[in-house]
């Protein structure tokens, strides 16, 4: 038995010395599509990062300005009571000054620039609005009459802010999903191609080895390891890139504009590693799968 | 040992390179395959160890139908068999003793069981002082006793060789056919392709004579003609 993992290994080792510029080419591929792979998953992350901060099922915020009065505010309150056709009376909800600074620290927690920026006396005070109507142009008149009550600041849709970010998000996830798709099957491709010339340069050798009688497993085995090394490989250089992808875009959303809520966007360390855990993982299938049908084929022949 | 029954191969769809032929080989038999080129003499031991499967008609080796034998066992069935070609087909990048080690290292074999058998078989060959060297180094003779001592080194059952004197000179040759008779008398069933009547008629062994694929002549003790 220890013969035989000597003998895959050493084998594996030669072959790969010997095939090293196309080797390179498929481990470069692996890695650039892992890469890609990678950084849909990241980006996917920080999207979803932004919309957890619209949760729970407000959809519309009302901004009142922090010197309002406080009869504007009741005015604003009684006339978001006057239609309880078209908002969820129930669900009404207004958060003071102190309220809405314990909001503001928790959204912007990691941001602490904007923060800085706030305090309980500054901050706009805030009613949350739950549309009763699904229809979206109603919530929008809706929103569009609130907009010019008096002591009112701005009037926030979350529909606006859903909307710009999922369809960006999609069209970004669809577009890196597909590029990486397809690199991954260049990456299989290349792997394949690596290992079909290493079998044909040992044809003499495979040859022999089916006249003496070995085994189809023992012939391939060398063979599919060199491939999963190569997948491997990639993978790992693509969690390098990764890496250093994440730092300069965490560095980078860090010094962003504060107040935008752009600080959400930051990934945490432990999603970074679990996405490089599966890069690994999908770089050594890569590997194995072009090169299982590399050998497979060779020795079918 | 070996044993086919109406055995009939076709390659593609026009050439039968095998028509239906039938013969039975006892244990420890020494067989002479002869005939002009293209006969089919390779063809039929290509049948036997199962590269080649037969269109019709059966071939048994050991007792066993290896034509229905699953391809996963078609290794172990190879292990039974030595294998010896005219162009010897050795590992250039390899040594002597590292080409005959090949052999069990590549069906498993542990390190002290090749460290004992592959100097035994250099040994016999008469190569053991000459294990160093790379074939490149080595006379035709010499390289083609490497390829029986790598075909021997298993103890195999059966020994097939296809013209394994076809590029040697005529005292080298009656050096491998010494050693082929030396295998052969350790209880080894050896089956020959050749068209070299000199072995042929020196030898004095059964012969089974092959023309256009059809068995034309089984003869014990026979003459190449
Ligand atoms: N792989 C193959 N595909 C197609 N035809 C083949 C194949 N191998 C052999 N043949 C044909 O089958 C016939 C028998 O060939 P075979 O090699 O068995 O002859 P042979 O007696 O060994 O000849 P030689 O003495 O020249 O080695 C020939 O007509 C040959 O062209
Ligand atoms: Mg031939």
């Amino acid at each position: 038995m220890f013969s035989r993992i000597a003998y895959a290994f050493r084998e594996t080792w030669e072959s790969f010395r010997r095939n090293l510029t196309l080797t390179a080419a498929a481990v470069l591929t692996s890695a650039v599509s892992l890469l890609l792979v990678g950084a849909t998953f990241l980006i996917q992350r920080a999207f979803e990062n932004l919309l957890v901060q619209w949760r729970g099922d407000v959809e519309m915020i009302v901004f009142v300005r922090s010197d309002a009065s406080a009869e504007q505010v009741t005015l604003i309150d009684s006339v978001l009571r006057a239609s309880p056709t078209i908002i969820d009376v129930e669900k009404l909800r207004y958060l003071n000054k102190t309220e809405s600074y314990e909001e503001a620290k928790r959204i912007f927690a990691g941001d602490p620039v904007t923060l800085g920026l706030l305090t309980p006396e500054t901050i706009p005070t805030q009613f949350k609005v739950v549309p009763l109507s699904d229809d979206p142009t109603l919530v929008r008149s809706l929103s569009d009459q609130y907009r010019t009550l008096p002591g009112v600041e701005a009037v926030a849709l979350a529909e606006d802010e859903f909307e710009v970010i999922s369809t960006l998000s999609n069209f970004i996830r669809v577009v890196t999903l597909i590029t990486s798709l397809v690199l991954l099957l260049v990456a299989v491709g290349l792997i394949w191609n690596t290992i079909r010339t290493a079998m044909f340069a040992r044809r003499r050798e495979i040859e022999v080895m089916k006249l003496v009688g070995a085994t189809n497993w023992f012939i391939r085995i060398p063979f599919m390891l060199e491939g999963l090394l190569q997948g491997l490989i990639g993978g790992v250089v693509s969690c390098g890139g990764l890496w250093v992808l994440n730092s300069a875009w965490t560095s980078g959303v860090t010094s962003f504009k504060p107040g935008t809520g752009i600080s959400s966007l930051v990934v945490p360390d432990s999603y970074l590693t679990s996405v490089m855990f599966i890069l690994l993982g999908i770089g050594a299938f890569v590997g194995a799968v072009g090169s299982a049908i590399a050998a497979t084929r060779f020795l079918d022949v | 040992m070996i044993r086919l029954e109406n055995v009939t191969k076709i390659y593609g769809t026009e050439t039968v390179a095998v028509r239906d032929a039938s013969f039975d080989i006892p244990k420890s038999q020494f067989v002479f395959l002869v005939g002009p080129s293209g006969s089919g003499k390779s063809t039929l031991l290509r049948l036997i160890n199962r590269q080649e499967q037969p269109e019709r008609g059966d071939v048994w080796v050991a007792g066993q139908n290896i034509n229905e034998l699953p391809a996963s066992r078609v290794p172990h069935l190879r292990r039974s068999m030595g294998n010896v070609f005219q162009d010897y087909k050795l590992l250039l990048n390899k040594t002597v003793f590292e080409n005959v080690a090949f052999a069990l290292e590549v069906i498993g074999k542990p390190r002290h069981v090749i460290a004992r058998q592959v100097p035994i078989v250099l040994d016999l060959v008469g190569l053991a002082d000459k294990q160093d060297r790379f074939p490149n180094q080595l006379s035709g003779g010499e390289q083609q006793r490497v390829s029986i001592a790598r075909a021997f080194v298993n103890r195999p059952l059966i020994m097939l060789a296809d013209e394994p004197t076809g590029n040697l000179d005529p005292t080298t040759s009656e050096g491998i056919m010494g050693l082929l008779d030396e295998i052969n008398q350790t209880g080894t069933t050896v089956i020959m392709a050749t068209h070299d009547h000199r072995v042929v008629n020196a030898m004095r062994r059964r012969v089974i004579q092959l023309d256009r694929g059809v068995i034309v002549r089984d003869q014990e003790r026979g003459v190449y003609e």
